[in-house]
């Protein structure tokens, strides 16, 4: 086998994971290949170097309380999408009516009835964006929070 | 968990079943906190992240195929919010003097399984945790998932979608990699 497709096998051989018939190999292969026996024996000082330690790992409770975490996100996307759908048929609901009550009642001048419809529009707009920033903010500050 | 059970557990999820989806979470909760580790370096960032990611995974889980493994396909959408992050972290960074959080250059908080130690143990962490941080996001992924969470080759195999003898070929040079941060370090 060559040389650097064997190399991978010291890995398997050093953390026991491989077959008794792999192992036998890389013992004979190491048997008459110094640089391999040496590169295994580096590899163990690595190991034996960072014995007993371990990356940063959550305490028990937030491990416990991870579900929960999802759960409430997944809950508050439910929760946006409802406000949206309902800030959407009130809007609709107001607009149309002003359309119907406003517009088409002629004892106010045409160009007050299309002044009050662009004031109207105007800030359903405006509520819409503040919303959906909102949202968007959130979500980064978030991150930024707990980076403090 | 096996793929047919997992299979099952995702077909529950597609009809909007969250208990089923718990399980999933939770039989998948701590390789994706490892992974965001991997590619964050702040573990409350990288448990955020990694809930976030089980979060848009339910959301898409309709265009997930129950045929296969969960993990794989979840990865990739956690690995995409982790890039977001760092992206938005170094954009954040970019106007001061500080170090950027660029992939490759995150401190790995590296910690003692038996806390009573001395000195010259925890500068060992600090020195492990430096060199961590100065491996690709891929090499440190592969050490963090074997070296020091003892995940075995065919979980982590499973876990990433990839065949044991990739996992061996990766770990072999990510640890090179670690080694030879390590000895710029001065440890040896
Ligand atoms: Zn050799």
């Amino acid at each position: 086998m060559q040389e650097d497709n064997f190399k991978p096998l010291l890995m398997g051989y050093l953390d026991s994971e491989l077959t008794e018939l792999e192992s036998i190999r890389v013992e004979q292969h190491l048997e008459q290949c110094a640089e391999c026996a040496r590169e295994l024996e580096e590899f163990r000082r690595l190991k034996e170097v960072t014995r007993n330690m371990r990356v940063a790992t959550p305490d028990a409770r937030s491990w416990d309380e991870y579900w929960s975490h999802v759960y409430n996100r997944l809950e508050r996307r439910v929760g946006w999408v409802l406000v949206s759908i309902g800030a959407i048929l009130i809007l609709s609901y107001g607009v149309y009516s002003l359309i119907a009550k406003f517009l088409l009642r002629s004892d106010f001048p045409l160009i007050v009835r299309f002044g009050a419809v662009a004031i109207v529009v105007g800030f359903c707009t405006l509520l819409i964006s503040v919303l959906r920033e909102r949202l968007f903010m959130s979500r980064i500050d978030k991150y930024e929070r707990i980076k403090r | 968990m096996n793929l047919a059970d997992e299979g099952s557990l995702i077909e529950r999820c597609k009809n909007g079943d969250r208990e089923a989806f718990a399980s999933i979470v939770n039989h998948y909760m701590r390789p994706a906190y490892y992974v965001a580790l991997g590619y964050v370096g702040s573990p409350e960032d990288a448990l955020d992240l990694s809930q976030d990611a089980f979060v848009n995974a339910f959301r898409h889980i309709k265009r997930f195929d129950s045929s296969r493994k969960f993990f794989p396909w979840f990865y990739s959408i956690l690995k995409n919010l982790c890039m977001n992050h760092l992206t938005r972290e170094r954009r954040r960074h970019e106007s001061s003097i500080d170090e950027m959080a660029e992939e490759g250059s995150v401190p790995i908080p590296v910690e003692a399984i038996n806390p009573e130690q001395s000195a010259v143990r925890r500068d060992l962490e600090v020195k492990v945790g430096m060199a961590l941080r100065r491996l690709r996001a891929k090499d440190r992924e592969i050490i963090i998932l074997q070296h020091f969470q003892d995940y075995s080759y065919q979980e982590i195999a499973d876990l990433l979608g990839i065949p044991i003898g990739t996992v061996m070929s990766r770990l072999y040079g990510a640890r090179r990699a670690l080694r030879r941060e390590l000895e710029k370090l001065g440890v040896t």
